[in-house]
């Protein structure tokens, strides 16, 4: 592999990047660390109200990840590989999940699913008790199965449709070829996938908070912590615990994966046309993800009723009212979208650059900064806030535009998705493309510009719509930094459903999934135009 | 820096001036009240500082929307200089966390709402500037600190709420509670709700109001919330969950602060409030932070908080009591004099937060 010392633009560049990281991820977080002091954690770990919490979250990862990364692969699989027909209408339903601010999601389970659930009672006559590890493992999946189908389908798109061609036409069976063939090339993203649902799930707060019940999670006891007792020190120490077990996955993924690559893109031929999967598997793709689709209408029918009728569900008069509401509202939606699409396209972009140079190039310090890269999926939101606002909030610091450091928090806190989904289309592109163009005299930077940027379109868009997503629905992150006039969406949501506006909330939930949408379906469509039908097959 | 121009130069001088005579103005009335808890006029203090609030006022919110909306205009119709930016945040513990983080650089005058202990702690680290409201010597002396970091000017009392139709569906033999203890009544069995007491403020409330009822008796106290908690279908991570659960009928009964109760009755759900006897209390507090921007306005902002009008537009808004003995109770809602209270020991509670809740999780097992 490549020294840089040697090319001091790169060098330069990489400073740059890592001088950022530093300052925008570790120096805040560094802040909440010390806050607790040795005794403080001394006291709360002898406490033991943690241990309880942990091995809850412990076990809601391991069930939430192992189903949601099979739907997330089912999906993507279908999307990839199978003739079903509606494609778009899938597409677009994959990403929905990932777009509700979950304190109105999950409350719209509930309204369905609950005790008195209007699907579980009314239809069926059962009176389940959702709330708790039962209901959050449910929500979990629906929640991050789209995070990992992302990831999958970027995998997936990227493989070789030749090598699969050629098993075919060796006289391997389309079950053989999957097992042999497609299986084993998806590892790499697959292990992403896994690695970084799982640090989502046992991060994430909004959904235990309001479906989990007595079912106390790490995330929700740090949030109790300060929200109901203003204790910032043992919040701070519960998370510190949050760190350390995805240091623990992060470890994990790099022993397990090894050293073993799968290059599959040569050059930019393969238009070659994937292999047919039996009928079958087009019928139980099919099936599969229309079943999704349902439930995951449902969730969304159920809030558009609600931000349409009086009072839901007692009241079923048509009202506009509530989207009134929205309209002497507006500036909160207008700078979710300013700053979630400034966040990502930046993030994305400074994701891509720091996987090139830490996939393509050898320095050393490389495996540390690719921890403090992944880092950041691991820090519960509401501390990653915290950080921002004590590191941040200094006299001498005061001319920074909050909206501006409203983005710069969504930019860093995001850089795990963008920097996953680099790594996982890097791994897939042969080094020899690139080592060429540095042969024939082209720097590092240059030979990434020209060469694997463009190829990357796939995993920057990846990047991208994940880190838009997180950006529009993160509740957290920005409840620390908020000013009146830089308010998100999120916050004001949040407010709403405490204000037991039910129908306000619900308006503005809508409002915000629908402009959300709207965008990326904007960016698929202009992606799309570029990239050609490669990316479904 | 060095390339200062005089008109610059000429600036800070008066910027330096205003300061001083600001200081000058904010700092003079402070010592006065004590001297006098007689409602006597409320002369010297308050009158300067009135006609000296300008510019902007940071205001950190705990109160509902519609309660910010109606206080903010009401406020500026009675101090026209004076334009007031309001953040409001629902959990009045984010509110706190989010002064402490910036303490180094305070961006708020005034904390508003949220119960006491949130306001006290933050007044023993430090962050609070002490101020004692001439409108404050009306409001009693169990509601304000003694200290004048904070002042008490509401009430919230704990109650439960329970589900109209299903109650009278499915539990038409079963008396209306009146006593917390007549919820343990095995009809109520998988029937309730509970803001789970480690994570919510009002949940913690409950559980040290059954200390008090027994005399801080706490075995008797736990082996009240073990048999409780046999009959409790779901404890919530948050507090308001619990109303919006009953009101969806997913569960029948549960605890919760009666002002929120009565808030959402009032949009035509299928909900009820019951005060049952011994029940706890929270004082919604209001405060100023230390250095914060605009420390003259803040003590306007107090004062008129503090005043008969502001008093009853929140007991309007929010149906939560005023601790003014003047300001009528909202129709329906609870008053201190009318339910029976425990003797509810804050400091006592606060101290002893961890180790209550360490005992509760132990006794119940979870």
């Amino acid at each position: 592999m490549r020294r840089i010392s040697r090319e001091p633009s790169v060098v330069i560049t990489l400073v740059i990047l890592v001088g950022l990281m530093l300052a925008f991820i570790i120096y805040p977080q560094v802040q909440v660390v010390l806050v607790p002091g040795l005794g403080g954690y001394v006291e709360f770990l002898a406490g033991q109200t943690w241990v309880k919490p942990f091995f809850n979250s412990l076990q809601v990862m391991l069930l939430s990840t192992t189903t949601a990364v099979i739907l997330g692969f089912i999906y993507a699989y279908a999307m990839v590989y199978s003739k079903m027909p509606f494609k778009p209408f899938f597409r677009v339903i994959g990403v929905l999940p990932l777009l509700s601010p979950p304190f109105v999601v999950a409350a719209s389970y509930i309204l369905l699913f609950g005790p008195r659930g209007m699907i579980s009672y009314y239809v069926f006559g059962q009176s389940p008790n959702i709330l708790g590890l039962g209901g959050l493992w449910g929500v979990q999946t629906i929640a991050f199965f789209p995070f990992a189908y992302q990831l999958i389908a970027d995998v997936l798109a990227r493989s070789d449709a030749r090598m699969e061609q050629a098993a075919r036409n060796l006289g391997a069976g389309p079950w053989q070829v999957f097992r042999t063939i497609t299986l084993p090339m998806a590892r790499p993203g697959l292990l992403a996938a896994i690695l970084t649902t799982a640090i989502y799930i046992v991060e994430d707060f909004g959904n235990p908070a309001l479906i989990a019940g007595q079912f106390t999670v790490l995330p929700t006891q740090a949030y109790g912590l300060i929200s109901g007792f203003g204790d910032v020190t043992g919040a701070a120490v519960v998370s510190t615990i949050l760190l350390l077990l995805a240091l623990a996955l992060y470890i994990a993924k790099t022993r397990i994966e090894g050293q073993r690559s799968y290059v599959t893109i040569s050059g930019r031929a393969g238009t070659i046309p994937r292999p047919p999967v039996p009928m079958i598997v087009n019928v139980f793709c099919f099936v599969a993800c229309s079943f999704l689709a349902i439930l995951i209408l449902m969730v969304y029918g159920v809030l558009l009723i609600s931000a349409i009728v009086e009072v839901f569900p007692v009241k079923w008069t048509l009202t506009f009212k509530h989207f009134e509401f929205l309209t002497s509202n507006i500036t909160p939606l207008q700078n979710t979208l300013v700053y979630g699409t400034t966040a990502a396209i930046i993030c994305a972009l400074f994701a891509m650059l720091l996987g090139f140079l830490v996939q393509r190039r050898e320095w050393r310090g490389k495996r540390i900064v690719d921890f403090i890269a992944i880092m950041p999926a691991a820090i519960p939101g509401i501390f990653f806030g915290i950080g921002y606002a004590t590191a941040f909030n200094q006299r001498w610091l005061d001319w920074i535009d909050r909206g501006a450091l409203i983005t710069i928090s969504m930019i860093f806190w995001n850089i795990p998705v963008g920097y996953q989904a680099a790594l996982a289309g890097l791994q897939q592109i042969d080094r020899s493309l690139d080592d060429a163009a540095t042969s024939l005299g082209a720097g590092s930077l240059r030979a990434f510009r020209d060469i694997l940027f463009p190829l990357l379109d796939s995993a920057l868009l990846t990047g991208f719509v994940t880190a838009f997503v997180r950006a529009v629905t993160t509740l957290s992150v920005v409840i620390f930094l908020f000013t009146p006039s830089t308010t998100v969406a999120t916050i004001k949501i949040f407010q709403l459903v405490n204000d037991f506006m039910w129908g306000g909330a619900t308006a503005f939930t809508v409002s915000v999934v629908g402009v959300a949408v709207l965008v990326l379906v904007i960016v698929w469509a202009i992606s799309g135009r570029r990239v050609g039908l490669q990316r479904t097959g | 820096m060095n390339r200062m121009t005089r008109r610059e130069f000429l600036k800070m001088l008066g910027a330096g001036a205003a300061l001083t005579a600001a200081g000058l103005a904010g700092c003079a009335p402070t010592p006065e009240p004590t001297k006098a808890p007689t409602v006597v006029a409320p002369t010297a203090p308050a009158v300067p500082t009135v006609a000296k609030a300008t510019g902007k006022l940071s205001v950190y919110s705990a109160l509902n929307e519609t309660t910010n909306n109606e206080f903010v205009k009401a406020f500026k119709a009675a101090n026209p200089g004076v334009e007031v930016d309001l953040l409001p945040m629902a959990a009045a513990g984010e509110l706190q966390t989010r002064i402490r983080t910036e303490k180094a650089s305070p961006k708020a005058d005034v904390f508003i709402g949220g119960s006491s202990e949130f306001h006290d702690a933050l007044g023993k680290e430090g962050l609070l500037e002490a101020y004692k409201s001439p409108n404050a010597n009306i409001v009693g002396s169990t509601f304000k600190d003694p200290n004048g970091f904070w002042t008490g000017w509401y009430i919230g009392i704990f109650g439960f709420v329970y589900n109209t139709d299903r109650f009278a569906k499915e539990m038409a033999n079963v008396k209306k509670p009146t006593t917390w203890d007549d919820l343990l009544d095995p009809a109520w069995k998988g029937k309730l709700a509970y803001p789970d007491p480690v994570k919510t403020g009002g949940g913690f409330i409950f559980m040290a109001t059954q200390v008090f009822r027994f005399n801080k008796d706490e075995e008797k106290a736990m082996e009240y919330m073990k048999k409780l908690h046999a009959n409790i279908a779901q404890y919530t991570g948050t507090a308001t969950q619990v109303i919006q659960l009953v009101a969806q009928g997913q569960f029948i009964g549960g605890l919760n602060w009666a002002h929120d109760i009565l808030t959402t009755k009032a949009q035509g759900l299928p909900i009820d409030l019951i005060v049952p006897e011994m029940t706890g209390f929270e004082i919604g507090a209001v405060s100023i932070v230390k250095g914060g921007p605009n420390p003259i306005a803040a003590r306007v902002f107090v004062d008129w908080v503090l005043t008969k009008q502001a008093g009853e537009l929140n007991v309007k808004l929010s149906n939560r009591g005023s601790v003014r003995p003047d300001v009528e109770p909202a129709p329906g809602a609870p008053t201190l004099d009318k339910v029976k209270l425990v003797q509810y020991d804050r400091q006592w509670a606060s101290d002893n937060k961890d180790r209550l809740l360490k005992k509760w999780q132990a006794t119940v097992g979870m």
